[in-house]
């Protein structure tokens, strides 16, 4: 009896090696290049570490101090802030404008879907190089009016922009989905009741499209706050540092200021705001899911 | 009647207005195309018209000059490779976390894929580009594949648990019965049934890879370890006034992103949609 009882455990044993083994490759490659370096991250931003030499001295919270009286992380943060306020509201709008007029299935909508979401196919790169010029030689050359990318109030607008046009097309096959999935039955029972168009927006799709909402919500904070590609192509944070993000600001701390050290504090300062603002917002539009 | 015509004008108005955003949403295509296709002297006068002449040197001296075909390789090379790993890796894991869904251990592990999600690059950039370095695997396309999948880890493995969830137990436990092991059961039955979520995760990855700025200049610094989003900035730095050359060389790899969007436009769509329902 004991002897079948080891057995049992051996193969159990055996069983649960080979289970983790499936795990096992995807969770080393996530753990030696994410998780390890972010929380290796955490004792650097005590110091004053340069990046390059064997120099590293310990400064408490210093650094953490420090960054809200450094005019340029004030300047990065209010510019990311505005980036992504305006990404996050046109792209949204625009995108459940565009799924109300084409989400009934047909092949002249299914083309201008596809239309539509193609900005979303290429890199944020190519996106930034191309709006330049159309801000240069179309929006100035033709229209005569300036590039917001030269002028120092209008250029995370204009950037924004470039988002926009490449992320509307994202929400709209969100919001296509929902649309398409809300029961018919409803309409009808709108019609019966005589809604008119802007009743039926209200009372019946915009509640059913409450977690789509969420959702682009959610997800594109996260892509807002974290810009980095456009600035970097299209004005390389200029004119002056009227355009430099957070992100843009610890790549800079890093290879071009060699102060690793502080842009690391900066880094984790961040990916709290980004944790932090996620959950807020995710959290009060669920609430709202039920309410609508 | 009255009532119809207005219906009439109203759906004339829907139509126009509908065909218009989508031209206006791809007519910056227009532009990197036709600024492709001009001459200096030709562009200096004439910005938005079609070209008087197709000038296809600049498509020509572009390869040369920017080393395009180089980048494209580079670019070849990670995207399938990291592509590849992942969807090994990846399909592997969702699997396994999918059915042990009530141990705790794998299920913390889900749950802190999910919170690395939001995880920005750059609070792990100085870290990272530091052990890459002592690694020896800064400049190399390796050390590029390696991190840009370990970033894509989580996200993968999101999309894929989901789909496995919906994958019956029954015909694993057949297979139990009649004595084969996990592996195999996992590749001869359950992989297969999986084919339309791994199409999706391919096309989403590939996308992302191929696409990849924030990762590479941090890693691939060298001219020849240089992807094609990386030539394209520095080529476009060193070309600011060579315009007609530059965007040829946008247009040359805007083309492989295309074909693939063109032809698995389903598999992105279903993908885009299941995922954020899920969110």
């Amino acid at each position: 009896m004991p002897r079948h009882r080891d057995c049992y455990g051996v193969i159990m044993k055996k069983k649960s090696i080979v289970e983790f083994s499936f795990l096992f490759p995807a969770l080393a490659l996530f753990i030696l290049f994410v998780l390890y370096p972010f929380i290796e991250g955490i004792p650097i931003s005590f110091t004053n570490w340069d990046g390059l030499s064997d120099n590293v001295k310990y400064v408490g919270f210093r650094n953490y101090v420090r960054m809200f009286s450094d005019r340029h992380f004030v300047n990065a943060t209010s510019n990311t802030l505005i980036f992504m306020v305006i990404e996050v509201v046109f792209s949204n709008l625009l995108g459940l404008f565009f799924a109300l007029l084409i989400a009934k299935p047909s092949r002249s909508n299914n083309i201008i879907r596809t239309m539509i979401f193609t900005p979303f196919c290429l890199s944020l790169l190519l996106s930034a190089y191309v709006w330049k010029y159309i801000y240069s030689d179309f929006f100035y050359g033709v229209l005569g009016i300036p590039s917001p990318l030269g002028d120092k109030k209008w250029v995370m607008a204009g950037l924004a922009n470039i988002a926009v046009w490449r992320d509307a097309g994202y929400c709209m096959v969100v919001y296509i989905a929902a649309i398409q999935g809300i029961s018919k039955e409803y309409y009808e029972v709108g019609d019966i009741e005589g809604c008119n168009i802007i009743q039926r927006f209200r009372y019946i799709t915009l509640p059913m499209i409450g977690p789509a909402i969420t959702a682009n919500v959610t997800l594109l904070l996260s892509w807002g706050m974290k810009v980095f590609d456009y600035p970097m192509a299209a004005t390389s944070g200029g004119p002056g540092r009227s355009s430099e993000t957070v992100a843009m600001l610890i790549y800079g701390n890093l290879f071009t200021y060699f102060k690793a050290g502080y842009g690391q504090a900066i880094a984790i300062v961040f990916t709290i705001s980004i944790f932090l603002l996620s959950f807020i917002v995710s959290y009060n539009l669920r609430k709202r899911e039920v309410e609508l | 009647m009255m009532k119809s015509r207005g219906k009439n004008v109203g759906k004339f108005f829907h139509t126009i207005l509908k065909w218009l955003i989508g031209i206006i949403c791809i007519s910056p295509m227009y532009v990197a195309i036709i600024y492709s296709l001009k001459s200096k002297q030709e562009l200096a006068v004439n910005r938005f018209a079609l070209p008087e002449v197709l000038y296809w040197e600049n498509f020509s001296q572009g390869i040369v000059q920017s080393n395009f075909f180089n980048a494209l390789k580079n670019s070849f090379i990670t995207t399938s490779l990291a592509t590849i790993i992942l969807t090994v890796i990846c399909s592997m894991a969702s699997y396994i976390i999918a059915r042990k869904n009530n141990s705790k251990f794998y299920n913390s592990v889900y749950f802190i894929f999910v919170a690395a999600m939001i995880i920005p690059f750059q609070s792990i950039l100085t870290p990272l580009y530091i052990n890459l370095l002592r690694w020896g695997l800064v400049n190399s396309l390796i050390g590029f594949v390696l991190a840009k999948s370990g970033f894509q880890v989580a996200f993968t493995v999101l999309i894929i648990t989901g789909f496995v969830k919906s994958i019956p137990r029954e015909l694993e436990e057949a297979a139990n019965i009649d004595g084969a092991g996990l592996y195999r059961t996992y590749w001869q039955i359950i992989f297969p049934l999986m084919k339309p979520v791994i199409f999706t995760s391919v096309v989403l990855n590939a996308l992302n890879i191929w696409n990849d700025f924030q990762i590479s200049v941090t890693i691939l610094q060298k001219q020849s370890v240089r992807t094609l989003p990386l030539t394209q900035y520095f080529f476009f730095g060193e070309n600011n006034s060579e315009l007609g050359l530059a965007f040829a060389v946008f247009v040359l790899s805007m083309i492989p992103v295309l074909t693939l969007y063109l032809s698995l436009q389903k598999y992105i769509i279903s993908g885009i949609t299941s995922g954020a329902v899920k969110g």
